[in-house]
């Protein structure tokens, strides 16, 4: 039974990791069944949702490779001298 | 805590995309982002020889990159950089007509609104990842916004996948207090 109940404990870190899609259907299964009569956790299911939404909402920017490499050319002569 | 050593030859790979992410929050400009980076880089190595090793080096190289943004701030509003403004705005737009109305942005439009909430959020969001342990940051940032897979993360740092999760759970725990006192709260 206990490989089909799972604690609060587990339930947040698969929660978590259900926001990056690396659950197995076992796993999902759990996770439905403990959010079925654990308020708490669903509560924080919703939460870490909404902030996964938050976060893919942003622009996120990166520096492109060739601006990497002006930096670290900088950086380097700099070093150098 | 164990005495942090600087690497400079590691900080562009390590931190680059980072400071640039919370430059372009600030600034708003891509060109003057990058610039910022390289010279809070160059500061930085400059300064080599007053870091006591008590904090990380991201800690160490952010207070660098925030006063460097503080006197970019600062020089665009100094007279010289306010006259060059007021000329540009002459140069172009030397027409008759109520040029207030005519420039400044709508702020009852929606789109502006909420480019502006999300410039907000992006900065409160920098400055929690900011607040988190090293390891935390580096990690969740690998992994939600680098989109790395889990088998490469943990190669790196050396750690199990079931570390992975536990640290990107408390990161994300970590961030939405954060965000929740930062953001959510100040309505």
């Amino acid at each position: 039974m206990s490989r089909i109940f799972i604690s609060c404990d587990e339930a947040s870190i698969l929660s978590t990791r259900d926001q990056y899609n690396d659950l197995s259907p076992k796993e999902k299964f759990r996770i439905k069944l403990h959010h079925g009569h654990c308020l708490g956790c669903r509560s924080f299911d919703k939460k870490s949702r909404l902030f996964s939404r938050t976060i893919n909402s942003l622009g996120w920017v990166k520096l492109s490779k060739s601006q990497k490499n002006s930096i670290k050319k900088i950086l380097k002569d700099a070093m150098n001298k | 805590m164990p005495e942090v050593k600087l690497i400079p030859e590691k900080w562009v790979d390590r931190y680059g995309d980072y400071l640039f992410n919370f430059t372009i929050s600030r600034v708003n400009d891509s060109i003057m982002a990058q610039d910022l980076v390289s010279e809070t880089f160059l500061a930085g190595l400059k300064s080599a020889h007053r870091f006591k090793g008590q904090s990380t080096e991201r800690t160490w190289l952010i207070s660098i990159l925030k006063r460097k943004i503080i006197d970019h701030y600062r020089k665009s509003n100094s007279k010289k950089g306010q006259a060059e403004v007021r000329m540009s705005y002459l140069d172009n737009n030397d027409q008759n007509g109520d040029w207030m109305e005519e420039q400044v942005r709508d702020l009852r439009n929606p789109n502006v609104e909420d480019e502006i909430e999300q410039k907000e959020l992006g900065v409160a969001l920098n400055e929690c990842i900011a607040a988190l342990p090293e390891r935390y940051a580096t990690i969740f940032v690998q992994k939600t916004i680098d989109k790395l897979d889990t088998e490469t993360i943990c190669k790196e740092h050396d750690i199990t996948a079931s570390n992975l999760w536990v640290i990107i759970h408390r990161a994300r725990v970590q961030l939405m207090d954060c965000l929740n006192s930062k953001w959510y709260k100040k309505d």
